[in-house]
């Protein structure tokens, strides 16, 4: 397992390949291809298979799904028409892609989030809300001190921020949150933030205080 | 022009065509053609018909091997098959079992 695999730009195959390992393509495969590591597929590369790994990283043409137990990655340059499917999936600007996008769990956290109580479900979509973090930094922050006051005093919520800072890609959020949670403990009462509390956050709040 | 490596714990089921050197160390089954030079490294496995324009074999080769340069048989190498190559060396060690014809 130690060599390094690689299909060279000048290599053809058709054919399945299963690899334990990573593996490297730069050349053209007709054929499904499964790897127990990392498949980079390189910028030269045109592939016309269904792709199974645990991460999956593109910068070259792919014509087939593609199945990843963590994560798909396609870089600038990267064409794929084909399916999506994998907990963590990124799409840099650049990169082409025409078929449908499953990111499987991430559907999951948005209902996951207004109920608050399950925190048990919590830690398998948090992989999910990790690549739609960037996305939403924007709104995050605006919604998220809203909670604030209340917040404070529950530890339980506590949960909710934990899940976030465990998101690695998005580093803006994690930076903030440490200066909220300060400023939260320090000065309680921000009465002007009440009135920014999304309709989904205040719901939360009631049902997690009446639980209490 | 870059290079082919089948690594360890990599299988390829079907066929191979290379424009430059390939190097199994893993296995492969089907139709191995290169053009360039193929190299089955020891714990390499290879259960096909192999062209190429040299091959040094030190690992396990079942099917029939062409070269349009040369083929080696190296120490611990196993060959199961005909070969067709103006040179051939087999070397100490090394099994081998089929014909060789060398275009004399």
């Amino acid at each position: 397992m130690s060599t390094l695999s690689t299909i060279g730009a000048g290599t053809t195959i058709r054919g399945s390949i299963t690899c334990d390992g990573d593996l490297d393509i730069n050349g053209r495969v007709e054929g499904a291809i499964t790897a127990d590591g990392e498949l980079l597929v390189g910028a030269t590369a045109a592939l016309q298979s269904d792709l199974s790994a645990r991460r999956v990283l593109v910068r070259g043409a792919v014509a087939g799904n593609v199945t990843a137990e963590e994560s798909i990655v396609l870089e600038e340059g990267a064409r794929v028409v084909g399916d999506l499917s994998a907990p963590r999936i990124g799409i840099r600007p650049g990169a082409l892609l025409r078929g449908n996008v499953s990111t499987e769990g991430a559907v999951a956290p948005a209902p996951a989030k207004a109920r608050v109580a399950p925190a048990a479900a919590r830690p398998a979509p948090a992989p999910a809300r990790a690549a739609a973090a960037p996305a939403r930094a924007p709104a995050a922050p605006a919604a998220r001190p809203a909670p604030a006051p209340v917040r404070a005093p529950a530890p339980p919520r506590a949960a909710a921020p934990t899940a976030r800072v465990e998101a690695p890609p998005a580093p803006p959020p994690p930076a903030e949150e440490p200066a909220e949670t300060k400023s939260r403990a320090s000065n309680e009462p921000p009465p002007p933030v009440v009135p920014a509390l999304g309709k989904g956050a205040k719901g939360s709040l009631r049902r997690g205080k009446g639980a209490r | 022009m870059a290079t082919t490596v089948i690594g360890q714990g990599v299988t390829i089921e079907g066929e191979i065509t290379a424009e430059e050197e390939v190097v199994v160390a893993g296995t492969v089954r089907g139709k191995l053609t290169a053009d360039g030079p193929v190299t089955v490294e020891a714990g390499g496995v290879v259960e096909a018909d192999v062209g190429a324009t040299s091959l040094s074999i030190g690992g396990s080769v079942s099917g029939n091997v062409s070269a349009t340069e040369r083929v080696d048989l190296l120490g611990g190498g196993r060959l199961v098959g005909d070969v067709r190559a103006a040179r051939i060396t087999i070397a100490d060690g090394a099994s081998f079992k089929g014909n060789v014809d060398m275009d004399v």
